[in-house]
């Protein structure tokens, strides 16, 4: 039996539904602008480089970089208690936008800035699929 | 459309007053309200005024008191003729001494008291309960996705993301950061005042410190502070008959890059950059002009970068610029000379300002008194990060 999931859960924004439900499909979904091709991250309703409303929510290829990260060494939340140091780092998606998530299959000492990376999937409770990010 | 620019009659023209702090440091027997009457009734006291001549109150406190300035005004007993609380997280405290000159230069106001207060310490340990709950917002400012379900808490992590690019691009490291907290920590020992008075820190003690999250450690971080500073901005002339030698109001600017601290180069060229431009053009002066410096200290990797994006050294030489000891109160640019929000009291930049004005006027005694000082740069940096304000302030 899988143990409780004690870390905090995505409250969602009417305007990021669309990304969750992809996620729990297992797709990374951002949105591109139908008027002027831009891509952006987080999601808002209005294309932030020409304020255009007609979007469609693509499917992201996955592949970016790590543009920053950082290491917590305290504690700052119980649910992820035995579990630091952990890392989070800034994706910057091959399509341009970036996104906080979380690296998997590789330890904090070994993670640098502008290594690449891919998209995985952790289905941490079964409403909620959290993309994160592995060594490419 | 043609890009403003800073208009340069406004140099000289308004000035500081007066000063006044509060208790600092760890005061729970007031709160974040209680705090700022004690600044207020001190920097009016500082100016020869009483709360009848105040015509202006610009303030910040927590961000969970409504209309901080009218609960405030209800306590000092003002009506105001133009009075607000600024949101601009650190940057509020130096936007609130710009709007006070433009809202006198419009004839909205004459005499205004700018300041800011905040019981922080007391909050996570006024009583059992806010131990407990360790909690300095409410629940429901909190970020509600794209952060806290990957485990990203707390001010410390968002700096950091900055640091570790900057150490990434320029080969910037821990002992720069380090350079940065000893510098203020050595000036926190001439000043009775600082919390970190009394506790001098070495390289080695810096290099030990506790990690918080990598690359910041416990002494990157700047101090939890109960604490209030205040202002009066008033015109040059009418400050000139009063009883403190004036403090000019050379120049101010401002620069948000409201897109967001992860978008674009912001983490690493920050709006410091073209706020400063524009304080600098109004002020008639460059990097090279200014004498002190009080730049806003929340997290070490903050003042690198801003020397950086105000030009006192080149983008991604700030570490070899904070390592040659420049920022000593002996050294090219002395900076933070009270022990800033690292080591005097984290005050929202608010006690910055006031200790540049009173380094202008000259009220120190050798031991903590920049020499020949006639201009200051005090910065504020806030808003998620990436909103700023700076001021240039010069002796009458």
């Amino acid at each position: 039996m899988a143990k409780e999931y004690t870390k905090p859960l995505p409250h969602p924004a009417p305007e990021s539904e669309p990304f969750w439900t992809a996620a729990r499909q297992h797709k990374l979904k951002i949105q591109k602008c139908k008027s002027c091709g831009s891509h952006w991250f987080p999601p808002a309703a209005h294309c932030p480089e020409c304020l255009s409303a007609d979007h469609d929510w693509i499917e992201a290829s996955g592949r970016g970089r790590v543009f920053s990260f950082v290491t917590y060494q305290r504690l700052y939340n119980k649910g992820w208690e035995g579990e630091v140091p952990y890392v989070v780092a800034l994706i910057e998606l091959d399509e341009g936008p970036r996104l906080l998530s979380n690296l998997t299959g590789i330890e904090p000492e070994d993670v640098a800035c502008d290594m690449a990376v891919k998209v995985v999937f952790d289905d941490v409770t079964p409403e909620v699929t959290l993309p994160k990010f592995t060594p490419a | 459309m043609s890009a403003p620019e800073p208009n340069p009659a406004l140099r000289d023209k308004y000035a500081i007053a007066g000063t006044g702090t509060s208790r600092l440091g760890q005061v729970p027997d007031v709160s974040s309200l209680g705090l700022m009457e004690e600044a207020s009734a001190n920097a009016l006291a500082d100016a020869g005024l009483t709360a009848k001549d105040i015509d202006g109150l610009l303030v910040r406190g927590p961000d969970d008191v409504y209309t901080f300035h009218q609960v405030l005004g209800e306590r000092l007993g003002i009506n105001a003729s133009f009075s607000t609380t600024t949101a601009n997280g650190g940057a509020s405290q130096i936007l609130s001494v710009i709007l006070a000159v433009m809202a006198i230069d419009a004839g909205l106001a004459s005499v205004v008291l700018c300041g800011f207060g905040r019981d922080a310490w007391s909050r996570t340990h006024r009583t059992e309960q806010a131990r407990i709950s360790g909690a300095t917002r409410s629940a429901a400012m909190e970020t509600q996705e794209f952060g806290p379900e990957y485990g990203l808490f707390g001010a410390p992590a968002m700096h950091a993301f900055g640091a570790r690019r900057h150490m990434h691009e320029f080969g910037t490291t821990r002992e720069h950061f380090g350079a940065i907290s000893l510098a203020f920590r050595e000036h926190a020992q001439r000043n009775p005042q600082a919390q970190m008075h009394g506790r001098p820190l070495t390289m080695e003690d810096y290099l030990a410190a506790r990690m918080i999250v990598e690359p910041f450690c416990l002494l990157d971080c700047s101090l939890r502070s109960d604490g209030a500073g205040a202002v009066i901005v008033t015109t040059t002339e009418r400050a000139r008959d009063m009883p403190q030698k004036p403090v000019l109001i050379k120049g101010f600017g401002t620069h948000n890059n409201l897109r967001g601290w992860f978008d674009g180069d912001n983490m690493l060229r920050t709006a410091a950059g073209p706020s400063g431009m524009r304080a600098y053009a109004m002020a008639g002066l460059g990097p090279k002009d200014i004498d002190c410096a009080q730049i806003y200290d929340c997290f070490t990797y903050m003042v690198l970068t801003q020397l950086e994006d105000y030009g006192f050294c080149k983008k991604g030489e700030g570490g070899d610029f904070v390592s040659s000891g420049a920022l000593r109160l002996d050294g090219a640019l002395p900076t933070n000379t009270s022990g800033g929000q690292l080591s005097e009291t984290h005050n929202e930049g608010m006690l910055q300002i006031v200790e540049g004005a009173r380094q202008l006027q000259g009220i120190y005694g050798p031991d903590r008194q920049v020499k020949g000082a006639e201009t200051c740069l005090v910065s504020g940096h806030g808003g998620n990060t990436v909103c700023h304000s700076s001021l240039i302030l010069g002796t009458a």
